[in-house]
C-alpha cells in the first residue's frame, strides 16, 4: 500500500500500542494492525488505516445486519459482504505475516477469541439455564468435547436446539441464532492457523494459489468430494473453499500479486467470472429463501469477482475523500467494534423482531398502522440500538483482547480515549 | 477505421456547451428505435402476453338464470339477465381476428350471401389491421371486443381489465373511428359453462356497460374437423335462433372459409337469416362514433403501430444487411491481409532495384508538446537512416521551441510560426526540408531506430507517391488502451493491408507517414479543407495517380487517450473529417484515369466501411437487447458469441501478423459491450454534424508524456513507461 504513512514517532511508544488519531483501535477482523512495540529503538511508521477498506469493512458489516434481518436475496448480490469481509482480514494478515508466523497467528487468535468467549460465557449458561446438558443427545462425552469449540472453534461451536425464548423480549430457538453466525469465526481461524502457508503457497505460484479454493468449491458442487465424512469436516471445507478464494486475493493484494498485471486485465476478467457465477446461481433455483449462501460455487464466483473489482480499483484513501468525511466516526465505530457487532447482531434481531411483534398489542396501532407493525425499518433501527447497547456493554473484550486500554464507544472522536494518541501524533 | 495524428487546435473553448447535445440526439435515435422494436413486440404479443388458462372450476357463486339463460348476458342492471336470438335467425361471431389472409375471404362468402356476422378482434390483431375493421364496419358487420392481447382475464386486476378493454377501444377508434359496447371473454364458450372464477369478471365488466356475448353452438372450426363436422357442429337444431362460434383467424382458416360457403345458402334455403347481433335481438347498433381527442389518440396509436411495423422491417434488412457486409469485410480482410503478408514478407521481395538511403526530412509539427517533445526528438537522434529533423512550433504557449532548442543537437532545426494549425505548420515545414523524402510525425510520437529507413524504403519504386507506417499504441496498459491496441492492430495489420492491395488506402496516419515530396507539390500541399488533412491528402495524391502503400516494420509508437471525453473528441474529428474528405473528393466518381479509379473503386469501398457500415452497427446491439428481453434468448446469446468468435479469429490473425501477445485479446469482450457504441454514437454525433452543417471545435488531447521509447523488442509487452518526465 503506497500511501502516506505519517511521520514516524520519535519516541518509541511505550507498552501500549498506540494507533494514530484517526485510527481507532485494530480488531481482528482484518481492521489495522496495530503492531506491537517494536523491540528495537529505531523509529518507526506509524500504521495508516487505508480508509477505503474501512469503508468497505463497514458496509460489509452493515449489509450483514440488513441481510440478516430482511432475507433479501439480491442484497448478497448487490454486496457479497463475507467475501469482502474475508479479503480485507487476508490483507490485513499478509501485512502482518512480516513477523514470524507463530507469533502472527498467535496474536490474531488472542485478540478474534476472548469476544467469542464473552458470547459463549452467557449463551452457553442461558441455555444450560434452560436445561440443555450433557445428556442432551446420549453422549455427554461428545457433548463435553464439542463444547471446546466454544474455546477454540476449530468446528462449529455446538448449541440448544428449539430452546424457548422469554416471552416479548427474546424469541424462540435463540440459541441457533446466536451460533448462527459462528461459522465465520471458524472460517477466520482456519484461514489464519493456514496463512503462513498460504503465503508462502502465494509467493511461489500466484495465481494458482488464489485460484485453489474455487477448484475445491468445484469439486465440492460436482460431487467429487461426496466421500468426506461426517457434518463437520465437509462443512468447514466448504466455507473454506467458497470465501478461500477472497482471503487469498485479499493476501496477494497485499503482496502486489494484482499489481503485476496489466491494467486493463481485471476489468477485463471480472464480468465473465461474475457472470458465470449469475448464470449458475440462475439456473440453480436462486430465488428468495434459496440465494447465493445456499448455492456456494455461485457465491464463490460472485464474491471472487466482485471483491477481485474492489481490489482492483482499490484507491487507498489515507485520508477520507472529501464528501465520505462524515462518516468518519460511524465507520471508525463499526470497524473498532466489528467482532462485537458480528456477534450479536443476531440474536439483537431477535429481540428487535420479537418486541416489535409486541405492538400488534396496542389496538390503537394495529387498526391505523397496521403497515408500519410490519415495516422492517423500525426493526433495523432498533436493531441497530440494541448493537449500539452491545457494543457497550460487550466491546470493551475486545480492547483487552488487543491489551488496549477498554472504551466505551470508540469512534475515533477525541473526547474519549483518543487524547493520548493525539498528544502524540502532535509531538511527532 | 482511421488512425492518424492527433489534431490539436488553439480553439479550447466551450466544450461543456456541446455536451448536452452530443449524448441526446444519439441517445434519442437509438432509444426511438428501441421503443419501436418494443411496440412491435407488444402487438404481436411478444411482450405483456399471458398465455395461461384457467381450468373449470365450480360455479355455485353463478346464479341459475345464468347458467340455464341465453348467450348474451347482461349485467348492467341490478339483477343480472339474459337474451337469446329469436327463432329462424342466426349469429355468426368470428374472434381472434383480423387475420390478413383469413379475414377478407370470410367476409367476401359473407357478402356474396348477403350475411351480416360479428367479429370479436384483439386490440393487438386491430391495431396491425385496421383496414379490415373499416371493412367489417362499411359493410354492415359488428365488431366487439375480445381484449388486447387475448388473457384468461380471471387471472387479471380489474386494472388489468380496464386497459385490456380501453386498448381494445383504442385500437377500434383508430380504425374505424368507433366504439362498441359487445364483449367476449378470451377461452369462453357457452352460458352453461360460467364458473366461479369468470362470473366475476363478466359482473365487472357489465358494470362498465358491455354486453357479454358467449355462444350456442361452438363450430370448433379451430380444430380443423372438416367442412361437414364444422357445419354439424355449427347448425341449430329445430329452426331455433343461435349465435355460432367461429374463428377467422389463428392459423389456416381454409376449412372455415369453405364451410361458410356451403352453410350460408344452405341455411338460408331453411329460412334463416344471417344477422349481426343487434339486428337479430332488434336493437339498436352496438356502435356508436367516436370523435374528438379519442378519434385522434386512436388514429395515433394505429400510425404508430404501422410504423413500428415498418421501422422493424427496415431494421430488420438494415441487420441483414450489416450483418453479410461485417462477415464479407471481416472474410476481404483476412484474405487480402494474408496476401499482402505473404507477398511483402517474401524473402525475395524489393521495392525497387536499389534500396532506398538518401537521406530523408523529418517533419515535426508540434502545438504545445512540451512533455513529448523531448522524447520525439531524441528517439529521431537513433534514427539508422540519415535524416534532417525539422520541428515546426506552432506558436506553443508552454516553450515547446526552446525546450528543442536548448537539447543542442546536431541536424535539428526548429521553425517557428504564429497558431495556424497542422496543415500549415506541415506546409511551412515542407518549404524548409532539403530533400526529396519527406516523413511526417507527431509530436508525441516516438520512433524506433529503424521506422525512418523502413518507412522509406518503398520509395524505391518511383510510382510510390506515398507510404502508411505501423502506428502503435504505447499506453495499453489501462482497459481504454488497450481496446484502442486491438483496434490499432487490426486496423493496422487487417484494413491498411486490405487497402494496400486494392489500391484505396484512405489516410496517411499523421502519427507516421512519409511523402515523395514531388507527389505533395503536385497536389498543393497539405490543405486545411477538412478537420482531417492527412485523409485529404491521401486522396488528393492517390487521384494524382500515385500509389500509396502501407509499410508494416515502421512502427511508431503513439499515446492513446486515456479519458472516454478525449477518446471521444478524437474520433468526433476523424469521423467528421473523413466524411469531409470522402465529399471534398466525390467528384472523382466521374474522372477520367487514375482519378476515376480511386472515385469508383477507393471512395465507395471507404464510404461503406468507414461511414456507413458503422452507422448500421448498432443495429447488433439493438437486436441483442431486444432478443434477451423479449426474443429466443438462448439463440440471441449464441447469436452474439458467434459474432465474438469472428471478431476474436480476425483480432488474434491481426496480432499474430504484427508479432504482438494475445493477452490483451481478453478486453475484447468488454469492448464489444463498452466501446464500440461509444464510436457509434461519435459516428452519429458526426452524421448529425454533417447533416446540420454544425461546426466543430476540439481541444488539445492532455499529454502525460507516458511514451518516451519504444519497446527494446519489438512485440513486447508495455512500453517503456517513464513517468518521470511528466
Amino acid at each position: 500500500m503506497d500511501t502516506q504513512a505519517t511521520p514516524p514517532y520519535p519516541f518509541p511508544p511505550a507498552r501500549q500500542e498506540a494507533p494514530p488519531m484517526t485510527a481507532p483501535p485494530g480488531v481482528p477482523f482484518g481492521t489495522s494492525e496495530a503492531p506491537p512495540a517494536p523491540v528495537a529503538d529505531k523509529p518507526r511508521r506509524g500504521p495508516v488505516r487505508d480508509r477505503y477498506f474501512d469503508l468497505l469493512r463497514a458496509i460489509a458489516l452493515f449489509r450483514v445486519v440488513f441481510y440478516h434481518l430482511t432475507g433479501w436475496a439480491w442484497l448478497p448480490v448487490v454486496f457479497p459482504s463475507m467475501g469482502v469481509m474475508f479479503a480485507l482480514a487476508g490483507n490485513l494478515m499478509a501485512r502482518s505475516l512480516k513477523r514470524p508466523p507463530l507469533q502472527v497467528v498467535r496474536s490474531r487468535m488472542r485478540r478474534l477469541l476472548p469476544p467469542l468467549w464473552m458470547l459463549g460465557a452467557i449463551g452457553v449458561t442461558g441455555m444450560v439455564l434452560q436445561g440443555w446438558g450433557p445428556d442432551e443427545d446420549g453422549h455427554p462425552g461428545w457433548w463435553w468435547l464439542h463444547l471446546t469449540f466454544w474455546i477454540v472453534p476449530l468446528s462449529d461451536p455446538p448449541y440448544a436446539e428449539g430452546v424457548h425464548g422469554i416471552h416479548g423480549i427474546l424469541g424462540d430457538d435463540w440459541a441457533a441464532e446466536i451460533a448462527g453466525p459462528l461459522w465465520y469465526i471458524r472460517a477466520y481461524l482456519w484461514y489464519v492457523m493456514l496463512s503462513p502457508l498460504i503465503l508462502k503457497a502465494l509467493r511461489k505460484l500466484p495465481w494458482p494459489t488464489v485460484v485453489a479454493p474455487i477448484a475445491i468449491s468445484a469439486a465440492f458442487e460436482f460431487g467429487y468430494l461426496d466421500f468426506l465424512p461426517g457434518e463437520r469436516f465437509p462443512s468447514a471445507l466448504t466455507d473454506f473453499s467458497t470465501f478461500g478464494a477472497c482471503w487469498i486475493l485479499g493476501m496477494a493484494h497485499q503482496e502486489g500479486v494484482l499489481k503485476r498485471l496489466p491494467r486493463y486485465v481485471v476489468p477485463s476478467v471480472v464480468p465473465a467470472i461474475a457472470a458465470a457465477g449469475m448464470w449458475y446461481a440462475v439456473t440453480h433455483g436462486f430465488k428468495a429463501g434459496h440465494d447465493l449462501d445456499d448455492i456456494p460455487f455461485a457465491q464463490a464466483l460472485w464474491s471472487f469477482a466482485t471483491v477481485l473489482m474492489l481490489l482492483h480499483v482499490s484507491p487507498s484513501w489515507s485520508e477520507w475523500p472529501r464528501p465520505l468525511r462524515p462518516l468518519d466516526r460511524i465507520v471508525t465505530l463499526l470497524n473498532s467494534r466489528a467482532v462485537t457487532i458480528y456477534l450479536w447482531h443476531n440474536i439483537c434481531i431477535l429481540i428487535a423482531a420479537t418486541v416489535w411483534d409486541q405492538m400488534w398489542r396496542v389496538d390503537t396501532l394495529a387498526m391505523n398502522v397496521p403497515w408500519l407493525l410490519q415495516s422492517l425499518w423500525p426493526v433495523l433501527a432498533i436493531t441497530w440500538v440494541l448493537i449500539g447497547s452491545c457494543i457497550v456493554w460487550f466491546g470493551w473484550v475486545e480492547d483487552l483482547a488487543a491489551k488496549r486500554a477498554p472504551q466505551l464507544w470508540p469512534d475515533g472522536s477525541p473526547k474519549r480515549g483518543g487524547r493520548r494518541s493525539r498528544a502524540r501524533s502532535h509531538r511527532a | 477505421m482511421a488512425f492518424r495524428s492527433t489534431r490539436r487546435s488553439p480553439d479550447s473553448a466551450s466544450r461543456r456547451r456541446w455536451f448536452p447535445l452530443r449524448y441526446l440526439l444519439p441517445v434519442l435515435v437509438l432509444f426511438a428505435m428501441l421503443a419501436m422494436l418494443m411496440l412491435r413486440g407488444y402487438v404481436h404479443s411478444e411482450i405483456l402476453a399471458d398465455f395461461r388458462v384457467r381450468p373449470g372450476t365450480a360455479n355455485d357463486k353463478v346464479p341459475e338464470q345464468i347458467l340455464d339463460g341465453g348467450p348474451v348476458i347482461d349485467t348492467r342492471g341490478r339483477t343480472p339477465t339474459t337474451l337469446r336470438v329469436p327463432d329462424h335467425r342466426i349469429v355468426l361471431t368470428f374472434d381472434d381476428g383480423p387475420d390478413p389472409t383469413w379475414t377478407p375471404r370470410v367476409l367476401d362468402v359473407l357478402k356474396k350471401n348477403h350475411a351480416h356476422a360479428v367479429f370479436f378482434v384483439t386490440g393487438t390483431m386491430a391495431s396491425r389491421y385496421p383496414e379490415l375493421i373499416r371493412r367489417m364496419v362499411d359493410e354492415g358487420h359488428e365488431v366487439g371486443l375480445h381484449t388486447f392481447n387475448h388473457p384468461d382475464l380471471s387471472y387479471q386486476s380489474k386494472r388489468r381489465i380496464d386497459w385490456e378493454l380501453s386498448q381494445n377501444q383504442l385500437a377500434l377508434a383508430g380504425a374505424a373511428g368507433i366504439r362498441t359496447s359487445l364483449f367476449r371473454p378470451p377461452y369462453s364458450s357457452e352460458s352453461e359453462n360460467m364458473d366461479n372464477a369468470s362470473w366475476p369478471v363478466t359482473q365487472y365488466i357489465g358494470s362498465l356497460g358491455y354486453l357479454t356475448v358467449v355462444n350456442d353452438t361452438d363450430s370448433e372450426d379451430w380444430q380443423k374437423p372438416g367442412v361437414d363436422e364444422i357445419i354439424r357442429r355449427a347448425k341449430p337444431e329445430h329452426g331455433q335462433g343461435a349465435i355460432i362460434l367461429m374463428h377467422d383467424s389463428g392459423g389456416d382458416r381454409h376449412q372455415t372459409v369453405r364451410a361458410l360457403g356451403r352453410f350460408l345458402p344452405e341455411m338460408q334455403e331453411e329460412g334463416y337469416r344471417f344477422q349481426n347481433l343487434t339486428e337479430a335481438l332488434d336493437a339498436p347498433s352496438a356502435h356508436t362514433k367516436v370523435t374528438g381527442a379519442e378519434l385522434w389518440k386512436g388514429k395515433a396509436w394505429v400510425f404508430l403501430v404501422s410504423a413500428s411495423d415498418d421501422i422493424t422491417d427496415v431494421l430488420v434488412v438494415g441487420l441483414a444487411a450489416i450483418g453479410s457486409l461485417v462477415l464479407a469485410r471481416f472474410g476481404l480482410m483476412l484474405l487480402l491481409s494474408g496476401l499482402h503478408a505473404r507477398r511483402t514478407r517474401r524473402k525475395s521481395f524489393r521495392w525497387g532495384p536499389q534500396p532506398v538511403t538518401e537521406p530523408v526530412s523529418v517533419l515535426v509539427p508540434a502545438y504545445n508538446e512540451a512533455k513529448c517533445i523531448e522524447n520525439t526528438v531524441r528517439s529521431l537522434m537513433r534514427s539508422e537512416h540519415p535524416i534532417e529533423i525539422i520541428v515546426i512550433d506552432d506558436g506553443s504557449s508552454d516553450g515547446t521551441a526552446r525546450i528543442v532548442e536548448a537539447m543542442g543537437l546536431p541536424n535539428v532545426r526548429v521553425v517557428r510560426q504564429l497558431n495556424a494549425g497542422k496543415p500549415a505548420a506541415l506546409n511551412r515545414g515542407l518549404a524548409n526540408a532539403r530533400y526529396d523524402i519527406v516523413v511526417m510525425m507527431d509530436g508525441d510520437t516516438v520512433f524506433e531506430p529503424a521506422t525512418v529507413r523502413e518507412l522509406v524504403q518503398p520509395f524505391a519504386d518511383p510510382r510510390v507517391g506515398a507510404v502508411a507506417g505501423n502506428a502503435k499504441v504505447g499506453n495499453k496498459d489501462t482497459l481504454i488502451g488497450a481496446w484502442q491496441h486491438i483496434e490499432y492492430v487490426m486496423g493496422f495489420n487487417l484494413d491498411r493491408r486490405m487497402y494496400d492491395v486494392l489500391q484505396c488506402m484512405p489516410t496517411i496516419p499523421g502519427a507516421v507517414g512519409a511523402f515523395r515530396r514531388s507527389a505533395l507539390e503536385r497536389v498543393g500541399g497539405m490543405s486545411d479543407d477538412t478537420l482531417a488533412e492527412d485523409t485529404d491528402i491521401t486522396m488528393a495524391i492517390h487521384r494524382d495517380g500515385w500509389r500509396v502503400v502501407y509499410a508494416e516494420k515502421a512502427r511508431a509508437w503513439t499515446e492513446a487517450p486515456e479519458s472516454v471525453q478525449q477518446l471521444w473528441s478524437q474520433r468526433y474529428r476523424w469521423s467528421y473529417g473523413t466524411m469531409q474528405a470522402i465529399w471534398k473528393h466525390r467528384g472523382a466518381l466521374l474522372d477520367r484515369g487514375p482519378s476515376g479509379r480511386f472515385g469508383r473503386v477507393g471512395l465507395p469501398l471507404v464510404s461503406l466501411f468507414m461511414v456507413v457500415a458503422p452507422l448500421l452497427a448498432p443495429l447488433i446491439d439493438i437486436f441483442l437487447v431486444y432478443g434477451l428481453l423479449f426474443g429466443p434468448t438462448e439463440k440471441t446469446i449464441v447469436a452474439w458469441f458467434g459474432v465474438l468468435a469472428v471478431q476474436v479469429v480476425c483480432a488474434a490473425y491481426a496480432f499474430i501478423l504484427d508479432r504482438e501477445p494475445l493477452t490483451p485479446l481478453i478486453s475484447l469482450p468488454l469492448q464489444q459491450i463498452l466501446y464500440r457504441q461509444i464510436m457509434y454514437v461519435v459516428l452519429l454525433q458526426s452524421w448529425i454534424t454533417a447533416l446540420t452543417g454544425g461546426r466543430l471545435r476540439w481541444q488539445k488531447l492532455r499529454r502525460k508524456g507516458g511514451v518516451s521509447a519504444p519497446p527494446s523488442e519489438p512485440g513486447q509487452r508495455s512500453p517503456v513507461m517513464d513517468g518521470s518526465s511528466a
